[in-house]
C-alpha cells in the first residue's frame, strides 16, 4: 500500500478490526474461560450460586459483578465450591480410559487398523509406477482381510466391550465418530454423482432439477422444523410403514429401534447436507478443461480411469476443505437429532441413547440434569479434540494460507 | 465430460435424478398436505392421501395466522434476524478488508485464533453467554438474542469476507491511493462494490443462522409467548401433550417457504460468493 503514517494507519486499522475483536473476546473467548473455570467446580442443581466473596468468582462470574448485582437473580442452595480432587470431573468424563486395560484394549483397535494404513501407503506406490502391476482392488481387499484376521485373533470386540464401559464419554464419542464416518461419505458420493450427471451437457432439464434437488439445503437452515416432518415418516402409521403394509409388510416403529434410529439420523442428514457437495462439486467440474477428457477418449480410457484419474484429482483441492469443515459441522450436530430422536432410544436409565451425539449428550447434561461442572469439563475436552482437528484439517488443507500471503 | 452418453446410461442417469428428486420434495410436499388437512391429523389413513391433496382446507392457515400469535412470533423472527444480518455485516466488512489488504503485527495470529474459537461449539458457551446477558440485564430480550447471534456470525462472516477480498485484485484501491483516496474512501467505494457476491451470501448465511435458530432462541428468550421466535415456536407448540399437527404443518410452511424462495433466488450467489474461508477452487 502507498505509504501512510504510522499512527494514523495503526488508528485506522484499529477502527477497522476493534468491534470484531471486542465482540469475540466478549462472547466466544470470554465463555471458554467461565467453562474451564467451571469444569473445576462442582456446579449443579444443588450448588447453582457462586460465593461472591471469593475473589475468582467475583471476577469471573457475572452474577458477582457489582454494576449488575441489581439484575442477578437470588437462588438459594449453597455456593459452589471447587471440586476434590481439582480434575474430579475430568477423571469421572475420561479417568477410566487411562486404565491400563483400557490403553491396551484402545492399542488392540489401533493394531487392527494397521493393515488399512499399509494398504493404503502400497496402493499409492503402485500408483506411482508407469505400468500398474496390481491392481487397486485387490490391495485392498488384501489389507481388509489382514485387517479383519488380525480383529479376529485379538478378539477386537472384547476391546470394544472394555472401552464401552470406561463411561459415557467414550460413548457418546465413539457414537458420534461412527455418524460422522457414515454420513460425510454418504453425502459426498450422493452429491458427486448429481454433480456429475448436472454436468453432462446433453442431459434435458438439468436447471430443474438443479433447483429441485436444492431444495433441502435451503430447508436445512429450517432444520428443525424439517426434522419434524421427516419422523412422521418413520411412525407407527407413518408413509413408510404404509407403503410396507401395501406389499404385506408389518412396520414398527423405527425410531425406536437403536439401529433403525442410527439409520434414520444418518438418513436425514446425508438428506440435508447432499446438495452442498453437489454444489460444490459442480462449481468444480466446471473448472475442469474438457481437452483432459478428450485426450483420455483418444487414449481409450473408460469412464473409471477418467473419474478415478480427472475428476478426483482435478477437484480434490476444492472439495477438501468442505469435506474437512462438514466433518467438523457434522460432529456438532444438534437440531436435527434432536427433532428425530431427542438422543434416544434409551436402553437404560442414566445411559446415553443411541443417537444420543456429542452435542446432544452436552444439551442435556447442562439443560435437563443441570451437571453444569461436568458439562463444561466435557465441552473443554471436546474443544481439545475439535481444536486439534481444526489445526490438523489447517495443515492438510492449506486454508490458512491466506493469512500468511 | 462431454461425448454424448449411450442410451442405458442416460436412463440410468435420469432414473437416479427422479428418485432423489422426489425424496428431496417428498418431506416439503407433505407438509403442504399437511396444513390443508382438515382436524388436526397428521395421517391420512389411506395411502394416496399421504400423497395426493384429497381433502383441503384453509382453515389450519386462518387460525395460526389469525387466533395464534404466529404474525407475531414471524415479525420477532424477521426483526431478530434482520438486525442481525445488519449488524454481522457492519463488523464484519471493515475487519475482513483490514485483514485482506493491511499488514500488521498480530494479523496471522488474529486470524488462526479464530479459527481455533470456532472449535468451541456454540452450544457449549450457553450458559455462559445467558449469565453475561442476565448480568447486563437482557436475557429474555431481544437485544441479547442479537447480540448472541451477532457474536456467533464473526467468525465465519469474516473470515469469507477476507476471503472474497483476497480474490479482488489490489490495483484498483492502489490507483485510488494515488489519486488521493484514504484507506477508508478506498474501502468504501472501491472495494464494497466489488465485494457484492460475498457480502450477499454473508449476509443470507448470516439472516439464516437468525431465522432458523432453535437451541440460542429457546434458551435466551424463553417465554413470554409474544416475544418468542417463529422456528421454537412452532417446536414448542409440536411438543405439547394433544399436538394440533395441523397448526404446526401451516405455520412450518410459511416459515420454510419464503425461506425456500430466496434461497433459490440467491443461488447463483451462493455458487460465487462462497469462499470457504479463502480457499475458493
Amino acid at each position: 500500500m502507498v505509504g501512510w503514517s504510522g499512527r494514523r494507519k495503526a488508528l485506522t486499522i484499529l477502527a477497522f478490526i476493534l468491534p470484531t475483536i471486542l465482540g469475540i473476546l466478549a462472547f466466544n473467548v470470554y465463555p471458554m474461560i467461565l467453562n474451564s473455570y467451571i469444569s473445576f467446580t462442582n456446579k449443579n442443581k444443588f450448588h447453582p450460586n457462586p460465593d461472591c466473596e471469593n475473589p475468582l468468582n467475583d471476577i469471573l462470574v457475572p452474577t458477582c459483578w457489582n454494576v449488575f448485582e441489581e439484575s442477578a437473580p437470588v437462588g438459594l442452595g449453597e455456593p459452589f465450591t471447587f471440586v476434590e480432587p481439582i480434575l474430579a470431573n475430568y477423571q469421572r468424563l475420561i479417568g477410566d480410559l487411562f486404565t491400563r486395560d483400557a490403553l491396551l484394549a484402545l492399542l488392540t483397535i489401533i493394531v487392527c487398523l494397521v493393515p488399512l494404513f499399509i494398504a493404503a501407503r502400497v496402493d499409492k506406490r503402485f500408483d506411482q509406477q508407469m505400468e500398474r502391476k496390481v491392481p487397486s482392488v485387490v490391495v485392498w481387499l488384501l489389507g481388509i482381510m489382514a485387517g479383519a484376521i488380525l480383529a479376529a485373533l485379538l478378539n477386537i470386540m472384547a476391546s470394544f466391550e472394555i472401552l464401552m464401559a470406561t463411561g459415557d464419554f467414550f460413548v457418546v464419542v465413539f457414537r458420534t465418530i461412527l455418524f460422522v464416518v457414515l454420513r460425510v461419505p454418504f453425502s459426498f458420493l450422493l452429491g458427486l454423482i448429481l454433480a456429475i450427471i448436472l454436468s453432462n451437457e446433453h442431459m434435458k432439464g438439468r436447471s430443474f432439477f438443479r433447483v429441485v434437488l436444492f431444495l433441502p439445503w435451503a430447508a436445512s437452515t429450517v432444520a428443525i422444523l424439517m426434522a419434524l416432518v421427516w419422523q412422521f415418516f418413520f411412525r407407527e402409521q407413518g408413509t413408510i410403514n404404509q407403503i410396507l403394509s401395501v406389499i404385506g409388510y408389518d412396520g414398527k416403529v423405527w425410531l425406536q429401534d437403536p439401529i433403525s434410529a442410527f439409520g434414520i439420523v444418518v438418513l436425514v442428514d446425508v438428506w440435508f447436507s447432499y446438495p452442498f457437495f453437489m454444489m460444490a462439486i459442480g462449481g468444480a467440474l466446471t473448472a475442469i478443461p474438457n481437452e483432459l477428457y478428450e485426450a483420455a477418449d483418444v487414449d481409450g480410457a473408460g469412464w473409471w480411469p477418467q473419474l478415478k484419474n480427472i475428476t478426483l484429482p482435478m477437484i480434490r483441492p476444492a472439495i477438501l476443505p468442505a469435506i474437512v469443515l462438514t466433518s467438523i459441522t457434522a460432529f456438532q450436530m444438534f437440531g436435527t437429532v434432536w427433532a428425530l430422536t431427542q438422543g434416544g432410544p434409551i436402553k437404560g436409565a442414566g445411559q446415553p441413547g443411541s443417537t444420543e451425539f456429542v452435542m446432544v449428550y452436552a444439551y442435556k447434561q447442562i439443560f435437563q440434569t443441570q451437571n453444569h461442572g461436568l458439562a463444561t469439563a466435557f465441552a473443554v475436552i471436546v474443544f481439545f479434540m475439535l481444536f486439534g482437528a481444526t489445526l490438523y484439517s489447517l495443515r492438510m488443507t492449506r486454508i490458512t494460507k491466506g493469512a500468511f500471503e | 465430460m462431454i461425448q454424448k452418453p449411450s442410451v442405458p446410461a442416460r436412463i440410468l442417469y435420469y432414473v437416479i435424478l427422479v428418485v432423489v428428486a422426489i425424496i428431496a420434495f417428498y418431506p416439503l410436499w407433505f407438509a403442504i398436505l399437511a396444513s390443508g388437512r382438515e382436524g388436526s391429523r397428521l395421517y391420512a389413513l389411506n395411502l394416496p392421501g399421504m400423497f395426493f391433496p384429497t381433502e383441503w382446507t384453509w382453515e389450519n392457515y386462518r387460525v395460526m395466522l389469525f387466533d395464534k400469535p404466529f404474525l407475531r412470533w414471524l415479525l420477532n423472527s424477521l426483526k431478530v434476524a434482520s438486525i442481525t444480518t445488519i449488524a454481522s455485516l457492519l463488523i464484519c466488512t471493515s475487519a475482513a478488508f483490514a485483514f485482506s489488504r493491511f499488514r500488521f503485527w498480530g494479523r496471522e495470529f488474529g486470524l488462526i485464533f479464530m479459527l481455533g474459537i470456532q472449535a468451541f461449539p456454540g452450544l457449549l458457551s450457553l450458559v455462559a453467554i445467558a449469565q453475561l446477558l442476565t448480568a447486563m440485564g437482557l436475557y429474555g430480550s431481544h437485544v441479547g438474542l442479537i447480540m448472541a447471534y451477532t457474536t456467533g456470525t464473526l467468525v465465519f462472516s469474516t473470515w469469507n469476507l477476507k476471503g472474497y477480498f483476497d480474490t479482488i485484485p489490489i490495483d484498483l484501491e492502489e490507483a485510488g491511493m494515488i489519486d488521493g483516496a484514504s484507506p477508508v474512501q478506498s474501502f468504501l467505494l472501491i472495494a464494497l462494490p466489488l465485494a457484492k457476491p460475498a457480502l450477499a451470501v454473508t449476509a443470507l448465511l448470516g439472516f439464516m443462522a437468525g431465522w432458523g435458530d432453535f437451541v440460542f432462541a429457546s434458551v435466551l428468550v424463553p417465554a413470554p409467548d409474544e416475544m418468542k421466535l417463529a422456528v421454537p415456536a412452532l417446536y414448542g407448540l409440536a411438543n405439547q401433550a394433544a399436538v394440533p399437527w395441523g397448526y404446526f404443518a401451516a405455520g412450518a410452511v410459511i416459515v420454510v417457504i419464503p425461506t425456500l424462495i430466496v434461497f433459490l433466488y440467491l443461488q447463483q450467489y451462493l455458487e460465487s460468493g462462497l469462499t470457504l474461508g479463502g480457499v475458493k477452487g
